[in-house]
């Protein structure tokens, strides 16, 4: 035999959430109906969703910090960076010293049609040089196109937000994102 | 509480038997129905070959291994930081929770320990990949039974839950975000009053889905009664976690085999539920939910100060020995047998998962059902693809 409150319940919390979406607080406005704007979903193409800034969106490289080491690249459970590079002499430090030999980076390179976004890489470098940035706008139509070098890389370090500072309680040390 | 009246269940039961009985007059032939493995009541590719006869199901069987990834072999080929992205993806829906056991098993093995607030954030972020993965079954029901609104408000609700997990892990479903001796970062400023304010928008949510489905009148004729699990069939098919409480067994990793977590720290209660059927589990699950918020409120305003990491060596090696952890995940108890001799990678890895077990019991509990009752019962036992075949 049914019952009927439990129905109308049921009806009732639907029809709220309709009526939360149709008319949103929008301060006098309020019975204009305005379903896009009580609407949950981000009109993707008109209006850019805002990822928090630890988003792992894309890795960006801060050529003038990578010695080449490949720490990255070896530790990468995917094995989708590739990094090639050569020694030259460099002038020394100090007057009168002995002249340096420094890792040139020739080619850096992500495929990103690989990668996992784990963060294993940006964890390892010890030279900070690899950085997280929430920008996602990199789609291409063809899956080898995926492959990004250095320099779009670098490109992309002007998006890295700077860390966020911790909550109280907290003993790390925020950390600086070179410019 | 409320328990299924005898009557409802004898009903069913001698609906059983006389529908049983004209088949048998009849002399029907058997049909065998393939449900999946493209199914959208199967969470992926679960094949379940049933031998009907008229509108009865005579026999389930469970196909897994559609989605069958070799994870077991794959870690041995990994070093344990890289083991972790993978086990992530096992249980896709409660990513973090994967994590836990694997890395509590190994700190074991390594002797370390986790300061205090990093066991504090890993509990915070446990529950909070207990409610986004729970919150999805919540809605995911009503669409089983044919009622579409409640998974609309399930995703749009779980979507808070994860903002806050990528806001301080960096994804949304695949944090990566716990290591051997502690975490990889602290919380960021703010975010303990964020999600203060989520939980309490996830209990409106909850809420919601109480007086959508559990008080509708075509939900409960569609559950109740429907795929009774006795307490001592789930005991001997493996069940665990919120089934299992369904089936009225009070039995919780978290309160009887803390793994050194932060829930022996703070006050909180097991449901469950005498009654067994496809509606207590999902008043189990739902009660969970609401407790986990609670929980989660409790741990955010006591998380200790002090470092998140403890002291270990750069390049890990875990050492040689043999150790096994389980803890209550969003579906049961998951356990990883780690043995190691020594080397950067784990040597074996056995990984237990919940839903493996949870959904050994469909030839018992599918036997003399209707077919429509069939996906009530898929969908109430809740397993996640990723987790049966791993």
């Amino acid at each position: 035999m049914p019952q009927l409150p439990g129905l109308i319940k049921g009806l009732g919390v639907t029809a709220k959430t309709a009526v939360r979406t149709l008319f949103p607080k929008r301060g006098w406005k309020t019975l204009i109906p305005a379903p896009q704007k009580g609407a949950v979903t981000v009109q993707y193409p008109h209006e850019k969703e805002a990822p928090p800034d630890r988003a792992r969106g894309v890795i960006a490289l801060h050529e003038e910090n990578c010695t080449a080491c490949m720490l990255c690249s070896r530790s990468c459970p995917d094995w989708c960076i590739y990094i090639e590079g050569h020694k030259v002499k460099a002038p020394p430090r100090r007057a009168g010293g002995k002249a340096r030999s420094v890792n040139m980076l020739d080619r850096f390179d992500i495929d990103y049609a690989l990668c996992m976004y784990c963060g294993i890489c940006v964890e390892v470098c010890p030279f900070d040089a690899l950085f997280w940035t929430p920008e996602y706008e990199y789609s291409e139509p063809r899956i080898a196109d995926l492959l990004h070098d250095k320099i779009r890389l670098g490109e992309w370090m002007d998006t890295v937000p700077d860390f966020l500072e911790y909550e109280s309680g907290s003993e790390q040390k925020v950390r600086k994102v070179p410019r | 509480m409320t328990t299924t009246s005898d009557r409802d269940q004898l009903a069913y039961i001698s609906s059983q038997a006389a529908d049983a009985r004209v088949n048998v007059e009849l002399n029907t032939g058997d049909m065998t129905l393939n449900i999946g493995p493209q199914h959208p009541a199967t969470h992926g590719t679960l094949r379940i070959a049933c031998r009907l006869d008229g509108e009865q199901v005579i026999m389930a069987e469970p196909m897994m291994g559609y989605m069958h990834r070799g994870y077991e072999k794959l870690c041995e080929v990994r070093t344990y930081p890289q083991c972790t992205t993978l086990i992530n993806r096992i249980d896709w829906l409660g990513s973090f929770a994967n994590e836990v056991p694997f890395i509590l098993a190994a700190e074991r093995l390594m002797e370390v320990e986790a300061p205090p607030r990093a066991q504090w954030i890993r509990t915070i972020l446990f529950e909070l990949s207990r409610i986004a993965n729970v919150a999805l079954f919540l809605g995911d029901m009503g669409v089983q039974l044919g009622a579409l609104t409640p998974v609309f408000f399930a995703f749009r609700d779980r979507e808070h839950v994860l903002n806050q997990i990528e806001a301080i892990t960096g994804g949304r479903f695949h944090p990566n975000f716990d290591r051997i001796g502690g975490l990889k970062d602290d919380i960021p400023r703010g975010w303990i009053e964020e999600t203060k304010s989520v939980m309490v928008k996830m209990r409106t949510f909850c809420d919601e889905m109480e007086d959508l489905l559990v008080g509708n009148e075509i939900f409960q004729a569609r559950c109740r009664g429907v795929g009774v699990i006795p307490a001592d069939v789930a005991l001997n098919y493996g069940m665990s976690g919120a089934n299992l409480r369904a089936s009225g067994v009070d039995w919780d990793l978290r309160r009887d085999a803390n793994p050194g977590l932060a829930w022996d720290q703070i006050d909180w209660r097991v449901w469950t539920h005498p009654d067994g059927d496809s509606f207590a589990r999902y008043w189990v699950r739902l009660q969970e939910t609401r407790e986990a918020t609670y929980i989660v409120d409790k741990l955010l305003d006591g998380i200790p100060s002090g470092p998140i990491m403890a002291k270990v060596p750069r390049i890990i090696k875990v050492p040689a020995g043999e150790a096994y952890i389980s803890t209550e995940n969003p579906l049961g108890e998951m356990g990883y047998y780690i043995v190691s001799k020594g080397e950067l990678g784990p040597f074996r890895v056995k990984i237990r998962t919940p839903s493996f077990n949870n959904i050994s019991v469909v030839p018992w509990v599918m036997k003399g059902v209707y077919v429509p009752d069939v996906i009530t019962i898929l969908g109430s036992l809740y397993f996640i693809l990723g987790d049966i075949d791993r």
